[in-house]
This record gives structure tokens, sequence and C-alpha cells, in this order.
């Protein structure tokens, strides 16, 4: 394998022979050791839903944190290399809050994920500082995806990003983990007209089917963006739960 | 003839420089009304300097796009200059969003854009109007650094204070001798009424005169220009 790849893999600005940038490929492998996130968008809006690894009980559950706001009426889940996220979560939140302070509106959700997106591929690259001194910014791509959900003037979207600074619009998207199994889970059960209870309800089974452990209130986190207020909303544990027991009721029946 | 203090370059005691001045008024009026279904936002071409009167034709307004006008009055160096930055950024906005630019958004980047000289303005008196995404009118007046307000009818410029109160009288029914309905102008009503407080600003202030151009804003047709002539004394 490293024969073929011969050494194209070490730069993450240089293409191999037959074009591949390969550090971008690993990045996307990243995210395949991150922890599942699952998104539906429906016409009443969008749900994200996150698996939280516990790996003690030690750990405080509220401390890990895979469901971040942007904006008020976007949010964001992630799966991978989490300290990245933040990264551009960060440049995220000062792009929203430049767009309402320029334009005095919300920040339509496509354009946020390519604001996100423009820091994908910008490793390696000096940004200047106040000083305007060059200062080294990242030196390989982000190893982290993002399901960024979001209602705007036309309607709730779902968007995901990638390593590559790519964004396609899915209506419903896994990442992470467990992302092969929940996205053919998602595949079979989606269908448009689905109300936003059936859409959390759908993610977190989803999210049963592939997590390893059982499914609690502490170990999933769900938020929703809903169309008529447009605001993304974290859920209670309390929420969560209620959430969980309309999955088993409906199972049960 | 010249003590040597004169020719000292370094000494600015004796030697007087020029001052620094990088002002000048060029006067025009600007005019804008919102009604139920339309807009209007009108602008005087008469470029004047003093006494003279370089040019009767110029251009003080920008369309944004086909539901937001900006008009400007005040030094017409700045006016250009801010119309450029203005419809740039309009430009900008519309490729990245994929979506028209609105009035509100155009109103607080005015603002923005205004503001952001504080202590180096452009010498420019705005009236920003268009429609709302129902189609209905409104209109914003500012003064030159980015202080707006949302209103029903604004003037601004070098008539202001010969047109404003014959708006505010006749549209807002202020300072009636009774109390009178507000009531709702026509499309047609607006244009006569603002054809009439130019032709009057025309006869009083020397910088208002020659023409003005009355863009009207409407759902249906966009922003249709005309050219209403004003007399050239």
């Amino acid at each position: 394998m490293f024969l073929t790849r011969s050494e194209y893999d070490r730069g993450v600005n240089t293409f191999s022979p037959e074009g591949r940038l390969f550090q971008v490929e690993y990045a996307m492998e990243a995210i395949k050791l991150g922890s599942t996130a699952v998104g539906i968008q429906t016409a009443e809006g969008v749900v994200l839903a996150v698996e939280k690894r516990l790996s003690s009980t030690l750990l405080e559950p509220n401390s890990v944190e895979k469901l971040v706001e942007i904006d008020e009426h976007v949010g964001c889940a992630m799966s991978g290399l989490i300290a990245d996220a933040r990264t551009m979560i960060e440049h995220a939140r000062v792009e929203a809050q430049n767009h309402r302070f320029t334009f005095d509106e919300p920040m339509p959700v496509e354009s946020l994920t390519q604001a996100t997106c423009d820091l994908a591929l910008r490793f390696g690259e000096g940004v200047e500082d106040d000083d305007e001194r060059e200062e080294e910014m990242m030196s390989r791509p982000f190893g982290v995806s993002l399901l960024i959900a979001g209602v705007d003037e036309k309607g709730p979207a779902l968007f995901y990003t990638d390593p590559s600074g790519t964004y396609i619009r899915w209506l419903a998207k896994a990442i992470g983990a467990g992302s092969e199994a929940a996205q053919s889970a998602l595949q079979e059960a989606y269908y448009k007209s689905m109300t936003l209870s059936e859409a959390e309800t759908l993610a977190l089974r989803t999210l049963k089917e592939v997590m390893e452990e059982k499914v609690e209130s502490n170990n999933v986190e769900v938020a929703v963006v809903r169309t008529d207020t447009k605001k993304f909303v974290i859920y209670t544990e309390a929420q969560v739960k209620e959430c969980l027991s309309r999955l088993e009721n409906r199972e049960t029946h | 003839m010249y003590n040597k203090q004169h020719l000292d370059p370094h000494d600015d005691t004796s030697a007087q420089r020029p001052d620094f001045m990088p002002y000048q008024n060029n006067g025009g009026t600007v005019v804008a009304m919102g009604g139920e279904d339309y807009c209007i936002v009108a602008a005087t071409t008469r470029l004047g300097l003093g006494f003279a009167i370089p040019t009767r034709n110029v251009c003080r307004y920008a369309i944004l796009n086909d539901r937001v006008v900006l008009a400007t009055a005040g030094m017409y160096a700045d006016t250009v200059a801010l119309h450029k930055v203005v419809t740039a950024r309009v430009k900008v906005y519309q490729q990245q969003q994929e979506k028209p630019f609105g009035l509100f958004s155009a109103a607080q980047l005015l603002s923005n854009t205004l503001y952001y000289r504080r202590f180096f303005p452009y010498y420019t008196f705005n009236v920003l109007g268009g429609l709302d995404q129902d189609g209905q009118g409104f209109v914003y007046g500012f003064d030159a650094i980015g202080s707006g307000e949302k209103v029903k009818v604004v003037c601004n410029g070098t008539a202001q204070a010969l047109i404003q109160p014959i708006l505010d009288n006749q549209v807002e029914k202020k300072q009636q001798y009774e109390n009178k309905q507000i009531e709702k102008w026509s499309l047609q009503e607006a244009l006569d009424l603002v054809k009439d407080v130019f032709t009057s600003a025309g006869e009083r202030d020397i910088y208002t005169g020659d023409a003005v151009d009355i863009c009207t804003v409407t759902k249906q047709r966009g922003v249709v220009v005309e050219t209403f002539p004003l007399k050239k004394d």
C-alpha cells in the first residue's frame, strides 16, 4: 500500500500522481472513529441527535458536548476530532454575528455552512493576526465532520460537511463510527411527511441500533430547530427521557 | 527679500500651508415616500458650487436592486464613492446569499458604512426607499454619520427645511388647524405631491433645480425612473 502511495501522503499540499490528496482522505477516516451523530430534516424542523461515549462512570456526562449552537437559528452536531470542530464553530459563530451586524437579519443556513467550510482547506496557510504578523493556523486538515441544522426564510435545512470542505444538503444523514449502519437505517425509515416527533424517535432509534451501550438519557443528546419558532434548542435530560419513552412505547406496541 | 526663516522648510510658523479642505457642498435635495404598494425615491440633478452650476445633470440615486433605491444629497464626490461602495456590497451579498438584498438589510448596511467613517465622514445625506417582502413601501432617512430612522416620508439635502414641513403637514397631517385623519396616498397622488414640493423648493433654494429624477418602486414593475424637469434658473 505504501509503495504505491510512494510518500505522497506526507504533505498536505501535494497531489498524488493519481490526483488525490491523501491527508484529506485520511482525515475522513478519522471521522469514522468518532461517535455517531444523526440529523433528520422534516417540514416541521430539523432534529439532531448524537451519541455520547461515556468511557467511565466517573465522567461528568454534561461535559461531553457534541451539539452546539452557532446562532439562535442554527445548530451543529459533530463527529471526529472535537477540538477541530471548536475552531470551525468559533469561526461560524463569528460569521453569523457579523452577518447580523452588517445586514440586520439571521444568516442563511447555506451560506453559514459555506463560511464554515471556507476554513476546511486553509491548512498550512498563514493568517495575519491583528498586528499583521503571519501566524500559522492549521497544519493538517480538520479531522471532523459536521451536521449543520437550521431554519431560515427558505425553511428548514440540514447540511453535512467533511474535511475536504465540501458541503452537501441531506434530508437525513448519519456520521461517525456507526454511520454506515445508521445511514441505511435512515434510508429505510425516512419519509418526507414525517413529523418532528417522529423524526426525534427515528433519530434515537437509529442511534440505539448502532450504539454499543444501552441508550439512556445521559448518553445521547438531542436538539431541534423548529420551523415555526426558528430557534435552536438543545433538549434537557428530562426531554430526552420523554423522547426515549416514546421510542419504547412505539417498540412495545 | 526673504529672510532666512521664510526659506526654512521645517519652520511652519511663518510659511502658511493652505488649509486642508476635503469637503465641498454640491447641494441637491432628495425625497422618499413609502405607500401601501409603492415607494418613491426622488433626487435633484443640479450640481451646485457656491453661486455656480458646474453641471445640470448628475445622478444622485443608486438602484440597489429592483426593490431598493438609495438617494444622496451633499458632496457629489462622496455621493459617487458611497454609491460605489454600497452597490458593490449589494452585488457580493446577492452572489453569496443567492437572494435579493432586502430593504432592511440595506438600511443596516448603509448605517454601518456611514458610521465606519465616524471621524472622517462621507459628506452625504441619504434617503433609502423600497419595498419589503410583502411589497409594502418603506423609507429611511439618515444623517451623515449613519443615524437613521424608518419613517413614512422624508426629505434630505439643501431644501430639507423647505420641503420636510410640507410633507409632514400633507402626508402625516401634522400641524393642521383641525385634526385630520391620515389617509392613504395613491401612487399618482404621491407623485404629484413630490413634483409639487420640488417645484416649490426650486423657487427658493438655489441648489435645487434643473430636474428631479423620480424613481418609482412597485412589485409589478420594479424600479422605473422618470425625469421631471424643474426651472433652470
